[in-house]
């Protein structure tokens, strides 16, 4: 058997480790158990204190913000010219940009997270899936499916819950956007992604997508629609 | 007319991608250098390298990587240029406390100022494996570092985060 010492050095490296080993020793030994929920707790904890609030100016890049705060001026002086001036080239040609749509933003989000494509049968803890779907005044049944991946995501300036349900067909993203209202039920299919954004009267809008390039747009919906169903609205 | 399409949708693409990840590389430039105005100078530069540099980009799924790369980078670069002597934490928590204090929780605080007295080499691994869901191979890419040595910083920067909070470390291993 593992010792006691080299099992919790490896979880205090890394609370979600999921090798073999490491799972067995901890379903074997009840103090390094507590020792891990411990640490879990813990860890939920740091998982949020690391996401601190950022101002909600998805729409502005970094290179077309407006100067004025207190701290720009000096900053901005300290800058070469040369960047002070490529800056003012690159935002002019931004900003005659037309606004990505919905789609390409949720797409382009996925990119950042390739993590979460992990097919696992491994749940989120509880405290954790909680504390994401809170800011969103939600929560899921328990017949939701395994939420393997869960994470409070800021999206186009609000922080909205990127939740990835493992389901028979794979792993199915899902981006619950309370602050993002749609009219119909928009379909995408980009990037290898495929994808449907149903609208939820009242509560925003829900992106369901999956890498699967064989899934059709009606089972697409039907996904969506049970993850629909086992949304509780808390509010 | 064709390239022209195909270079505004270029663009399009690379904003929404900036876009999406803005927030997440604004936070690891944030605990990078524990001051939000410097960090949102870092990533402004960083996204004006990116944009001159994006043909470098050869699989979008690899962007965010690739993006704190060039903030790690820009934030040395800076740090040089600057030729910062010491930083005091002490300052730079009470400049930062509106920040700080944001969370809902008291204990978020805690866990905050905590992170912000740990010790660069143990805060950096956490940040990047906890925020941006970074491997322990792809940290030690990243910093440099063999595998072992990350696992070392790791721990011994949950166990210090623990100390501050008050948590119970007496079950920790011994080193």
């Amino acid at each position: 058997m593992m010792e006691h010492a080299h099992y919790r050095a490896a979880i205090l490296a890394d609370p979600h480790n999921t090798d073999a080993e490491l799972r067995a020793h901890c379903e074997a030994c009840a103090e390094c158990c507590a020792f891990t929920k411990q640490l879990l707790k813990f860890e939920s904890r740091l998982e949020r204190a690391l996401r601190v609030d950022i101002p909600p100016r998805a729409e502005v890049l970094p290179f077309e913000r407006k100067r004025g705060n207190a701290a720009a001026p000096r900053r901005w002086m300290a800058i070469a010219a040369s960047v002070l001036l490529g800056a003012a080239i690159v935002a002019g040609v931004w900003l005659t940009l037309p606004q990505s749509s919905l789609a390409a933003a949720v797409v382009a989000h996925m990119a950042g997270e390739p993590e979460a494509w992990r097919r696992t049968d491994i749940a989120v803890p509880q405290p954790e899936l909680e504390a994401v779907l809170k800011d969103s005044k939600l929560r899921l049944k328990s017949d939701a499916g395994t939420v393997s991946y869960a994470s409070s995501c800021t999206f186009r300036g609000h922080r909205v819950p990127h939740l990835v349900v493992q389901t028979a067909s794979g792993p199915v993203t899902v981006m619950v956007l309370v602050h993002e209202s749609v009219r119909q039920v928009t379909r995408f299919d980009d990037q290898g992604y495929r994808g449907t954004i149903v609208p939820v009267p009242g509560h925003g809008s829900i992106a369901v997508l999956m890498r699967d390039p064989g899934i059709d747009a009606a089972e697409l919906e039907r996904i969506a629609a049970r993850v629909d169903d086992s949304i509780v609205w808390t509010r | 007319m064709n390239d022209e399409a195909g270079g505004k949708q270029r663009r399009a693409r690379f904003q929404a991608l900036c876009q999406s990840l803005r927030p997440d590389l604004l936070r690891f430039a944030f605990w990078l250098s524990r001051d939000r105005a410097l960090a949102e100078d870092v990533v402004q530069e960083s996204m004006l390298r990116a944009w001159k540099a994006q043909d470098s980009l050869l699989d979008e799924a690899a962007a965010k990587p690739w993006l704190l790369t060039i903030i790690r980078r820009e934030y040395a670069r800076t740090f040089e240029r600057k030729r910062f002597s010491t930083v005091d934490v002490d300052e730079l928590i009470a400049k930062e406390e509106p920040l700080l204090a944001a969370a809902e929780e008291q204990d978020m605080s805690d866990v905050r100022v905590a992170l912000m007295k740990l010790p660069d080499e143990y805060r950096e691994p956490l940040v990047l494996q906890v925020l941006m869901g970074y491997s322990t191979a792809e940290i030690a890419r990243e910093l440099e570092l063999s595998g072992p040595a990350v696992l070392t910083r790791l721990c011994r920067a949950r166990r210090q985060l623990r100390e501050a909070c008050g948590e119970d470390t007496s079950q920790d291993p011994q080193e």
